[in-house]
């Protein structure tokens, strides 16, 4: 239809089907119109988090400028991307310090991580501050479908004591909406996909399974939009279309497959119906359905806590029985060392998985990974020490070709880590003077 | 919130902020604050230099090592006024890194192997500041205004200042009025500023007490025996030729941070200073003035260069004696 007329199918298109079921579209040459210069697609950013610190020995590359030797341990599964990153040195967040708080490093780093304040150490009533993927998404929100995605992996409870007094607010939510209102993450992939393709209504696991009796693909439901869309397409518009619904039925098929084990192995397991026991397979179903809706422009802002912070999670699928958060607490013993790196890597391996998945999406001559700023860090550098300083920070992609990356750049000690998030929300469009402890964003020159 | 680990106030927190390039007297403040933690009644919560250049900062890092050690194989955590490239060449400190052991290899080592070693100034004292009990801090400035002003305008600095600082004594200008004073010369504009809205009281030093009190040449002779090799010494015998009294108001500077009450000094009535446009310092005297300066107690001479000489010529801490390692952990 628009190749014939001239006229461009809007990006804010969706696909839908009997009852609520829509589907949103992934950028495709026929959204620009005739003759006109493609349509750029939009920035996207998400931030995604790992708890209790990186083993900094294998994390850092020695080197500060272009990457040229191969990549130490932890970065190793990122080889295939090392056009795409830049590793950021020295980033320091001060407010997740003690600064006379005493014990709770954890709770406080992760409180801090994005909201650049000292958060209130209570269990009771909390204080933080908005974080800064919020003021993003209060400026630009109403340009999607859903103003930001908040995805989780493992705990999500909002109160109680999750370290020395900090309430598990701090350590399970990167999100605040306001000072004292968090925005807990998703964790089920079930209620994920609903979100995304659904009525928004999250149905018990009673009903789900009900449900999920005379389930059909969402595709199926969708299938006379579809049909129609594929007829106004050109060939490349109409592959992408193909492999984008066949990534949502992947989806799909992953979920089923997980709900199915889950009734099988364990019924009674403490656990949202629809989440896989397996880490990578939990991670693997969140991150294609963050990548969908990055596709779709149905958000342009996600944080991600791939577990809470200060978790005590074992990860058996590759051989530790021991928890992460022990483990990190080595106290320079070796073998304890090696699992803290064996699940440092593990985690890389996985984002290494979403990356390769978000560098396939093409969008116009460019890709959702080249159009997007995906951090990942932690809110602790050594998590032996607790320490606060040269936080792990990578920022993968090209902010739809702002930065350059394929570097190390080292900034001088100290320099807070909200400098950096100055700099995020300028490129989201949402330039802020003053966040948290900035003393200004960081210097446009080494990252361009 | 208000009291240290396990409620015990902590001695007075002291961040220093000096052009330890050009000045021997703010290098010999450093060594001086080692005295006072030395005996408990200070801790040196950062160390500043307000001029940017490779050569200072790798002294700064010995100096701070020789005090503290240092991470293994890394460097202290010290500020540094804005860098870009290697700034500039400190000729006194180069020549102190330059000297040989009795083996024929330097005599003092850094790590620090460029100018990102070094925490921005600024950053490093607010950052600090918030680790410090209310009003158990002080600063003191030996050196321009410059990054002092520019901790004032960091974002929501100027409570922080007003909650944790008790004062801050500046080693600046001349009082109650003087030829113009170089560190204040060197950026008048930010020693205005800083007169005019540092939000604690403000006490100087002029350049007439520095000079009414000089460091003892004789000291640098005799009383640090106790060591083969002092950076601080030798730093001394680099910055002019031997023998010669250092005028030193960053010394009375930091002795008055730490023991204002104590008669070491007379102190002025209150008032405000200006700083005038060829860059000299003026007092007024007024009652809500929230300046006052130093005045020298020839009485006092005696007791206060005994006072300078002995926390001078201290011996390091060992290890563990004194907060400032932990403080930003």
């Amino acid at each position: 239809m628009s190749i014939i007329t001239g006229k461009a199918i809007p990006r804010r298109t969706f696909l839908r089907g009997v009852g609520a079921a829509a589907v949103g579209l992934p950028f495709l040459d026929a959204m620009s119109p005739a003759f006109a210069a493609p349509a750029k697609a939009p920035v996207r950013l998400a931030f995604l988090y790992v708890p209790n610190g990186i083993d900094m020995k294998n994390f850092n590359i020695e080197q500060e400028g272009a990457f040229t030797a191969p990549f130490p341990r932890v970065m190793k599964p990122l080889e295939p991307f090392r056009d795409d990153i830049l590793q950021i040195g020295n980033l320091t967040h001060n407010s997740g310090r003690a600064l006379l708080d005493g014990a709770g490093d954890h709770g406080r780093c992760a409180g801090s991580y994005l909201t650049g304040i000292q958060v209130k150490k209570t269990t009771v009533d909390i204080k933080a501050s908005i974080s800064c993927d919020q003021i993003i998404a209060n400026k630009i929100g109403n340009e999607t479908r859903f103003a930001s995605l908040e995805l989780g992996m493992d705990d999500s409870r909002q109160a109680g004591d999750c370290d020395s007094g900090y309430s598990c607010a701090y350590t399970n939510n990167l999100a605040w909406r306001s000072e004292t209102q968090p925005l807990p993450p998703i964790l089920d992939p079930r209620a994920l996909f609903e979100r995304l393709f659904g009525t928004g209504v999250v149905l018990s696991p009673e009903d789900a399974q009900r449900q999920a009796m005379y389930r059909r693909s969402i595709l199926d439901f969708i299938i006379g939009d579809t049909k129609k869309l594929q007829s106004s397409l050109g060939p490349t518009d109409r592959r992408k279309l193909d492999e984008y619904l066949s990534s949502i039925r992947e989806v799909e098929r992953q979920l089923e497959k997980a709900e199915k084990e889950n009734a099988q192995i364990d019924p009674g397991m403490d656990k949202p119906y629809g989440v896989p026991p397996d880490f990578g397979e939990h991670f693997k179903l969140m991150s294609d359905m963050l990548l969908i809706a990055f596709q779709a422009d149905q958000t342009r802002v996600a944080t991600f806590m791939m577990t809470r912070e200060g978790t005590s999670r074992a990860y058996r699928e590759i051989g530790i029985a021991d928890g992460h958060h022990p483990c990190t607490h080595h106290q320079g013993k070796p073998d304890l060392m090696e699992k803290v790196t064996q699940i440092n890597e593990y985690h890389t391996k996985h984002l290494a998985g979403f990356l390769a998945r978000m560098k396939a999406a093409t969008e116009g001559d460019s890709n959702l990974l080249d159009n997007s700023m995906i951090v990942y860090g932690a809110g602790l550098s050594d998590g032996n020490r607790h320490l606060h300083e040269d936080l792990p920070t990578l920022l993968i992609g090209r902010g739809g070709g702002y930065f350059k990356p394929g570097r190390r750049i080292i900034y001088r000690k100290e320099t807070p880590m909200c400098n950096f998030h100055l700099t995020l929300m300028d490129r989201m469009g949402v330039p802020t003077e003053n966040f948290g402890d900035a003393s200004g964003p960081l210097d446009a020159a080494s990252l361009t | 919130m208000q009291a240290g680990r396990g409620n015990v106030k902590p001695p007075l927190g002291v961040a220093l902020e000096g052009d330890l390039a050009a000045r021997i007297d703010a290098v010999l403040a450093v060594a001086m604050l080692n005295g006072f933690a030395a005996k408990m009644e200070s801790r040196t919560i950062a160390l500043c230099t307000s001029r940017s250049g490779l050569k200072t900062a790798q002294f700064v890092d010995v100096i701070a090592g020789f005090y503290a050690p240092r991470p293994v194989g890394g460097v202290a955590n010290i500020g540094m006024a804005e860098a870009h490239g290697a700034g500039d060449d400190a000729p006194p400190l180069a020549a102190t890194l330059a000297l040989k052991n009795a083996e024929g290899g330097p005599r003092y080592t850094s790590n620090m192997k460029d100018l990102r070693d070094t925490a921005d100034n600024a950053v490093l004292i607010r950052n600090i500041l918030l680790a410090q009990v209310d009003q158990n801090a002080a600063t003191v400035l030996a050196g321009p205004a410059t990054g002092l002003v520019h901790l004032l305008y960091l974002f929501g600095s100027r409570p922080q200042i007003a909650t944790k600082v008790k004062h801050l004594v500046v080693a600046i200008g001349a009082f109650p009025s003087g030829a113009a004073e170089a560190s204040v010369a060197a950026d008048a504009a930010a020693a205005r500023t800083l007169f005019a809205e540092w939000p604690t009281p403000i006490v100087a030093v002029g350049s007439e007490v520095g000079a009414a009190l000089p460091y003892p040449a004789s000291s640098i002779e005799k009383d640090f025996a106790w060591s083969q090799a002092h950076p601080v010494v030798d730093a001394y015998r680099a910055f002019k030729p031997m023998p010669y009294d250092a005028p030193a108001p960053a010394l009375a500077a930091a002795l008055y941070a730490v023991h204002p009450d104590d008669g070491y000094f007379t102190t002025s009535e209150p008032g405000t200073i200006s700083v005038l446009a060829d860059g000299r310092t003026q007092f007024a005297p007024g009652a809500n003035g929230k300046h006052r300066y130093l005045i020298a107690d020839p009485a006092q001479k005696d007791r206060v260069t005994k006072m300078y000489t002995d926390m001078v010529s201290a011996q390091p801490v060992p290890r563990g004696g004194r907060g400032r390692g932990g403080d930003l952990e």
